[in-house]
């Protein structure tokens, strides 16, 4: 490889000596030439000026059903069809299975409606939020003053990059699946068919009560963007760890075979998802 | 090989097929049950499947004096949740033991089988609760 020029080498040099360090409030700036840096001491010093947004942070599920009916968002006229449909067998019974085949909630869907626990983690340039179950997976926001990639790569959580105004986390999420549901319970959701695009204002409200407010651009399902605020709330005295949870396991049942090994064998499941028998010892 | 492998596939998913097995694991909604009522069944644990999202119990019981004891199967929240509201751990409950269960049963007429609120062991009167939303309420710190 050719080596650099100096003055290219010298550029670059005091390119670096200029550059401010970490700070908490980071607004975006364009894509630096170097990503994943070390972090130097004063980055992991500039962690402790965050909020504390430690412990096992639950979902408040009775505002979730509360916002199916106070907060629809805005389906156009052919996802308000599809949506009516599911409503309409889940109140027969039969409610549709959106999450099949333990896939993730995806974002903003985890968000949404997860009923399970999350926790999240400050490290230099990342935010990241991991789910207690597999079905959530994991978020991980970029906080280093990266833009999000040219080349489009949707995955279930898409790309995410943040930055800080004062005490609250701006999200800013594109590239994301379009199979992902938008969705507003277990059983009522649709794939939101390409081009989302979320927007988040995560803070804490109040000392153990954290705010996510979402602003969610969904162009091929709603006829303009949908803002809701999803609470979680946090519970200091209790000591509680967030439980591994792998969601295939529910697929199965723990055995011993012949030979003495330990082993997983299938239940059986109903097609709306709800286990029907289990095999005997 | 890559044909060996599809063909191992293909027996692989009509062996399932061929069970009956659907394989659908999921966060789920619970309309399914029959959140209007609720009943009871008293017996004898047969297996808690520590499983996410869904714990399964098995138990062997009546639900009513007089009932001849068959096998209930109960589905509840997953294993962290549990942890969470109820003070649940995998071995909370063990096989034998005599329990009382309290459930929305299924819609479905004639099924043994339910969504579990509460579980009592009758020895000890231990109770263990399973209803989620119950860890919202004030005062829990």
């Amino acid at each position: 490889m050719k080596p650099a020029p100096l003055c290219v080498v010298l550029a670059g040099l005091a390119a670096l000596l200029v550059a401010p360090p970490m700070v908490s409030a980071q607004a975006p700036k364009k894509t630096p030439t170097v990503i994943n840096p070390p972090p130097t001491a004063q980055d992991w010093a500039d962690i402790a000026k965050l909020p504390d947004w430690s412990g096992v942070w639950n979902p408040k599920i009775t505002d979730q059903d509360a916002q199916v009916k106070s907060n629809p968002p805005p389906w156009n006229e052919v996802a308000g069809k599809k949506v009516e449909q599911m409503f309409a067998e889940e109140k027969a019974g039969r409610p549709r299975l959106i999450f099949a085949n333990c896939l993730p909630e995806a974002h903003p869907s985890w968000m949404l409606v997860t009923h399970n626990a999350m926790e999240i983690l400050f490290t230099p340039g990342r935010v990241t939020m991991l789910g207690e179950s597999d079905g959530n997976r994991i978020r991980r926001i970029y906080t280093d003053g990266r833009g999000h990639p040219e080349a489009s790569d949707p995955t279930f959580h898409g790309h995410s990059i943040g930055h800080w105004e004062g005490d609250t986390l701006v999200v800013d999420t594109v590239d994301i699946l379009p199979q992902a549901p938008l969705a507003i319970s277990e059983a009522v959701g649709l794939p939101n068919n390409g081009d989302m695009h979320v927007i988040e204002r995560i803070h804490l409200a109040e000392k153990d009560i954290l705010h996510d407010d979402l602003e969610i651009i969904a162009p091929k399902i709603l006829t303009k963007p949908w803002k809701t605020t999803r609470i979680f709330f946090r519970q200091r005295a209790r000591k509680f760890d967030i439980v591994e949870g792998v969601c295939a396991t529910g697929d199965l049942a723990e055995r011993v075979n012949a030979e003495g090994d330990h082993i997983f064998v299938p239940v059986e499941k109903s097609e709306w998802g709800h286990t029907t028998a289990v095999p005997t010892k | 090989m890559r044909q060996l492998m599809k063909s191992i596939g293909a027996l692989a998913a009509m062996a399932l097929l061929g069970a009956g097995i659907t394989q659908v694991a999921a966060h789920h909604s619970a309309s399914m049950f029959d959140f209007s009522r609720t009943a009871a069944v008293k017996g004898s644990v047969v297996e808690l499947r520590w499983v996410n999202p869904h714990v399964t119990l098995t138990l062997n019981g009546s639900s009513s004096a007089g009932e001849a004891p068959a096998e209930w199967l109960m589905e509840t929240t997953s294993p962290g949740n549990l942890v969470r509201v109820g003070g649940w751990r995998r071995d909370a409950i063990k096989p034998g033991e005599q329990v009382e269960v309290l459930f929305h049963p299924l819609r479905e007429e004639g099924k043994k089988s339910g969504l579990m609120r509460q579980l009592t062991v009758l020895a000890t009167g231990e109770v263990f609760k399973a209803n989620i939303r119950e860890q919202e309420m004030p005062g829990l710190e």
